[in-house]
């Protein structure tokens, strides 16, 4: 027999801190786990960022210096030795960090692994205890990638300034086993994300309630299952590349290197074969998000949930085939770059699909700008003023302009930093009331939103005039013909981070002092998902009464 | 009792009640009820699902097979697609177990069907069956026990909360209903 495990009568004891935080099996304990820690490992790369935006404020070098890395006093004309390899370390580990175990650590490990599980009716992961070894295996591969930071590297200074990419020769060649590190940090964290998604993959599949079928499962848990599958088909790809690296720099082969008959444009499509799914990997859980959220505020179900599915899984499967794009300018024949830029720009069409049936979900809906919804609505905008500008980039003529310019810089933190961000904050105030019990001051969320914004903007949009303006990224210089709009983008950077800390007070307080909530569907009974009905029986059971006779034949009770 | 500090125990095992006989009686029982945990993956989906999986690993293998780097995708393709593979017959495995409680009017048996072919049993008189209900603490939320025979048992500890709710009212509504005297 399965002998209980209980404790005794009805005190309300729980697990100590160890067995619950650090032994833990329960879903929702785990997610909870990873948006912490997605939190902790984001603010030290944003952290980063602002170190960053402080020295390209001005033009001239001020605060990165060859004598010693500054931080509170700017450096007199003069004194001051330009440190690109410290510029160089700040960009890559703000992408390896953003990339591998910010985002999809929040999104997909936190959010999937709290609401999916509810939202199909499955009483947990399919693995719980392979879940809480992903888990610490994200854990162990953030370490690496903090460690590697730390660690001696090229120039004869800590870290590896190679860009998140890592691409060879530049990746083969940096000194010291900083770089070893961070090659096993994505290694590990890759592990990690394949066993997560394995376990997401099954759970969806196998474990929904009876009676719900994959066409009544609802947009989150569908956008968990494709992120998913994207990242079980990718990652192996990406683990191979950076294995070939790794051996490269250690084992003498030569597979990026011409002088050994290798090629080091394999990499690029290696990498981008992987990277360009990871896109969508940190884009497609948000889109579930949104879908709810906007849902509830518009107090309408959402408009054409076949079409959103599809058009989900269609931007996965497209995600798969225009990897190149990334790469134009390596010496792709003319062909191969108008396929490239013809598949890139049928992308639009499913992305399409979804912004529009978000715009009719929310017409003619009765809308409340509650703090979510405003998140949902700042993402759908800037999601595609980036789309937007992704079309442009897509041409391949016009990347011959704009590659490695500002523009694309733009671009790209348009749809990740406006895109993915805004929809972490936006499931962050859809569900915290869910996840904590207790609400937030809906005046310090949308503080919190407006300010973000506000300063996310003034980040970002000068940078499109920038690149246009020929101002190359990843230096840490820049001529004073570009200093008016670095200018601006600096303070607008200041704006986010001071957002960003706002945020965290915010947290604070409503975790500890918030007000509490009991009801369980707070945002009205438009929230439709699972989730939101919990304290009532669903009406299917996977039990099934075989009825006696006596049952109905007991007469006079 | 340990109070203040939370403590978990499991009931010490009882080899001696686990491998009792099975109750043979004559009389049907009054209520009877099989848990199982729930999969909604049928062989065909299953088919299907390893189908598109392989078919979308070929798409990273098959353009590099030109660049010779194939062979060092293949191993990680491999493991990642027969890791895929393994976590569904593993999971199909798990929904094997099943928990069947049978009530007579002086007696309450549960029979549970482990994944290795050991049955395990435990009868109770149902009229000093304890139910014991843990909203939150315990192992899973909605944490369902019975007590008798000196022994503790779960229930459908693999069904989702909102079951175990379910399938603690239709055990309370029957023994409740139970006739003590007949």
């Amino acid at each position: 027999m399965a002998n209980a495990a209980t404790h005794d009568h009805d005190s309300h004891a729980r697990p100590g801190f160890f067995t619950r935080w650090f032994m833990s099996t329960n879903h929702k304990d785990i997610g909870i786990l990873y948006l912490f820690t997605a939190a902790a490992v984001g603010f030290i790369s944003v952290s980063l960022t602002v170190y960053m935006r402080m020295e390209l404020m001005n033009p001239g070098v001020q605060y990165m210096c060859e004598e010693g890395a500054r931080l509170f006093t700017q450096a007199e004309i003069g004194e001051c030795t330009p440190n690109g390899h410290l510029w160089n370390v700040m960009i890559t580990y703000h992408g390896i960090l953003m990339m591998f175990f910010v985002v999809i650590p929040a999104l997909f490990g936190g959010f999937g692994n709290y609401f999916m599980p509810l939202m199909i009716g499955a009483p947990d992961m399919a693995f719980p205890r392979l879940n809480n070894l992903s888990y610490w295996l994200y854990v162990c591969g953030t370490a690496l990638g903090i460690a590697s930071l730390f660690a001696p590297g090229g120039d004869g200074q800590m870290g590896s300034g190679v860009g998140w990419v890592l691409y060879p020769p530049l990746s083969t060649i940096e000194a010291g086993y900083s770089m070893d590190l961070a090659i096993f940090a994505v290694h590990v964290s890759g592990a990690s994300s394949i066993l997560g998604a394995i376990n997401m993959i099954t759970t969806f599949l196998n474990m929904r309630a009876p009676g719900m079928t994959l066409h009544k499962t609802p947009l989150f848990a569908w956008s968990i299952f494709v992120t998913a599958f994207l990242i079980l088909l990718s990652l192996p790809v990406l683990a191979g590349a950076i294995t070939m690296l790794l051996t490269d720099r250690n084992f003498g082969t030569t597979f990026f290197d011409p002088s050994g008959g290798g090629d080091p444009v394999l990499y690029m499509h290696l990498l981008w074969f992987f990277g360009h799914p990871e896109v969508y990997m940190i884009i497609l859980p948000g889109f579930g998000i949104i879908s709810h959220v906007i849902a509830t505020f518009s107090k309408k179900p959402i408009f054409g949930y076949l079409p959103m599915v599809y058009a989900m899984v269609a931007i996965g499967v497209l995600g798969f085939v225009v990897w190149a794009h990334h790469m134009y300018t390596v010496g792709l024949s003319t062909t191969q770059q108008s396929y490239f830029m013809l598949a890139t720009m049928v992308i639009a069409v499913p992305t399409g699909v979804k912004v529009f049936s978000w715009i009719a979900t929310m017409w003619g809906g009765s809308i409340s700008f509650k703090t979510p919804m405003l998140w949902a609505m700042g993402f759908l905008f800037l999601f595609t003023v980036g789309g937007v500008t992704g079309v442009v980039l897509s041409q391949a003529a016009l990347d011959r302009a704009y590659h490695n310019t500002y523009y694309v810089v733009a671009h790209f933190h348009y749809v990740m930093s406006l895109g993915a961000v805004f929809c972490i904050f936006a499931g962050i105030y859809y569900w915290i009331g869910k996840m904590s019990g207790r609400q937030y001051p809906e005046w310090a969320g949308k503080l919190h939103f407006w300010m973000m914004f506000i300063g996310a903007n003034l980040t970002f949009f000068p940078q499109h005039f920038l690149g246009r303006n020929g101002m190359p990224r990843r230096y840490l210089d820049y001529p004073e013909q570009f200093a008016t709009w670095n200018y601006v983008s600096s303070i607008g950077a200041f704006i986010s981070f001071a957002s960003f800390v706002f945020f965290i007070g915010v947290m604070v307080y409503t975790l500890r002092w918030g007000k509490k909530v009991t009801e369980p569907a707070y945002w009205g009974e438009h929230a439709e998902t699972l989730e939101w009905t919990l304290p009532n029986p669903p009406p299917e059971h996977t039990f099934e009464t075989l009825p006696k006779q006596a049952d109905w034949d007991k007469g006079g009770h | 009792m340990p109070t203040g500090s939370a403590k978990f125990k499991r009931a010490a095992y009882d080899a001696a009640l686990s491998s009792s006989a099975p109750v043979v009686r004559d009389d049907a029982p009054i209520w009877e009820v099989t848990l199982w945990p729930n999969r909604s993956l049928g062989p065909v989906g299953l088919r299907n699902t390893m189908l598109i999986a392989a078919l979308g690993f070929a798409l990273p293998v098959i353009p590099f097979v030109w660049a010779g780097a194939y062979w060092v995708l293949l191993p990680f393709v491999f493991v990642a697609l027969s890791g895929l593979w393994l976590a569904f017959k593993m999971n199909n495995r798990h929904g094997q177990l099943r928990e069947h409680i049978g009530l007579w009017p002086d007696l309450i048996a549960v029979e549970r069907h482990e994944l290795n072919g050991e049955i395990k049993r435990w009868q109770a008189n149902p009229y000093w069956l304890r139910i014991k209900f843990l909203k939150s603490g315990g192992p899973v939320d909605n944490y369902l026990t019975l007590i008798g025979s000196d022994r503790e048992i779960e229930l459908g500890a693999f069904l989702s909360p909102e079951e175990r709710t379910a399938l603690k009212s239709q055990i309370e509504t029957h023994i409740h209903r139970l006739d003590i005297n007949a």
